[in-house]
């Protein structure tokens, strides 16, 4: 099966029509998709602010990003599922528009940069204390995430401005 | 009365001047938009979470608060600029939209929770547990609210 099959398979799905027919349902979804990112992207925003040094210098990372990681992380799964279900609803138009597959990849990559800081930095991290200054290239990490996730913000707003233009 | 003043606004000098701008401007104010809103909400989402007693413990809540302070001026001045550009030029097109009203009625009330009780449970030295939480999630349900109504005014 091609990939274009496979794209039209899950548009006409069951749910990919239920949702896309709804009047409520999309509205709904892509409501919870774009609010909840005060939830996944928000709170990360507040982690990166404070590894680059703009935010709450005086605690240790530490006490920044383990108490807001379960509730980014939760943020993240609802941001996920609710884009996953957009998608099904509109899998035939979105994936004709170039942004979306690079959305995707920049999510991968953002992904892998934080996948990257957690094995390289930390465990590490978890004894640093507060007012030494931090390695440059955590600061870096701290950077390379919050521009990477307003570029994914960015493409994912740009992508119904070029669908519906 | 209201119709008479949206009309104004969109003739207005401001009004024509932004409406005959390249659809860049639309697309550069969406994204203002857009950050103005998760600095907002997530400011206020970490501010409320440790009123709750969850999220930033080793902080008090009146020094936490003092932090997100400016990234929640911040936040509103992006949300109120793009919203101006993105308003002035087509107000005849929001008049009659019932969402679009609604969103501002909960706006108002934000504003008024937070110059109110936002205040006092940030600032106040002995706050119940509970009396913070119910704050908590009245100030975040609100403000959540505008965002969800600001979503929905283009679908109806
Ligand atoms: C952190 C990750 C993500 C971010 C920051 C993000 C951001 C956004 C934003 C800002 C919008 C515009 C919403 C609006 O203005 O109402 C959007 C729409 C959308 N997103 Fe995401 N998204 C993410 C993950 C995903 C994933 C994983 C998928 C799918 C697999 C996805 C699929 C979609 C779809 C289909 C739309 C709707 C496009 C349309 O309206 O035609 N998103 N996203
Ligand atoms: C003076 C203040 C504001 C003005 C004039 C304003 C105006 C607007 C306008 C004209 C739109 C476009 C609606 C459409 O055609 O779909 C919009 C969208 C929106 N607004 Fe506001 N707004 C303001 C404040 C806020 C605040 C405080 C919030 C959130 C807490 C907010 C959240 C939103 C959201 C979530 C959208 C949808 C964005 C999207 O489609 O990607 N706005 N606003």
């Amino acid at each position: 099966m091609s990939l274009a099959e496979v794209i039209t398979l899950i548009n006409d799905s069951k749910l990919g029509t239920a949702l896309r027919e709804s009047i409520y349902m999309y509205p709904i979804v892509e409501g919870i998709h774009l609010v909840g990112l005060a939830f996944s992207v928000g709170l990360i925003l507040f982690v990166d602010l404070r590894l680059i040094g703009i935010f709450l210098r005086q605690l240790p990372v530490n006490q920044v990003l383990k108490p807001l990681r379960p509730w980014l992380l939760a943020g993240f799964t609802v941001t996920f599922l609710s884009g996953l279900l957009l998608f099904i609803a509109d899998a035939e138009k979105v994936t004709k528009i170039w942004l979306f597959p690079v959305k995707l990849a920049l999510i991968v990559l953002a992904g892998l940069n934080a996948a990257w800081f957690e094995y390289r930095w930390g465990k590490r991290l978890q004894t640093e204390v507060a007012s030494a200054a931090l390695p440059a290239a955590v600061r870096l990490a701290g950077l390379a995430s919050l521009l990477l996730w307003s570029t994914v913000v960015a493409a994912g707003r740009m992508i119904p401005y070029l669908a519906y233009k | 009365m209201f119709e008479h003043i949206f009309n104004n606004i969109q003739n207005s000098g401001i009004g024509s001047f932004l409406g005959k701008q390249n659809h860049l401007l639309g697309a550069i104010a969406e994204l203002l938009h857009i950050a103005g809103l998760i600095l907002l909400l997530a400011s206020l989402l970490v501010t409320g979470l440790r009123l709750m007693g969850w999220g930033l413990v080793s902080l008090s809540v009146a020094d936490l608060a003092k932090s997100t302070s400016r990234f929640i001026w911040l936040g509103l001045a992006l949300l109120v600029i793009s919203g101006l550009i993105l308003f002035v030029p087509a107000a005849n097109i929001y008049y009659p939209n019932k969402i679009f009203w609604f969103k501002f009625q909960v706006l108002l009330l934000a504003l008024v929770a937070h110059f109110t009780l936002y205040q006092y449970v940030t600032r106040s030295k002995q706050v119940h547990l509970w009396v913070a939480r119910i704050a908590a999630l009245i100030i975040l349900g609100l403000w959540f609210s505008v965002a969800f109504a600001g979503r929905f005014v283009g679908f109806f």
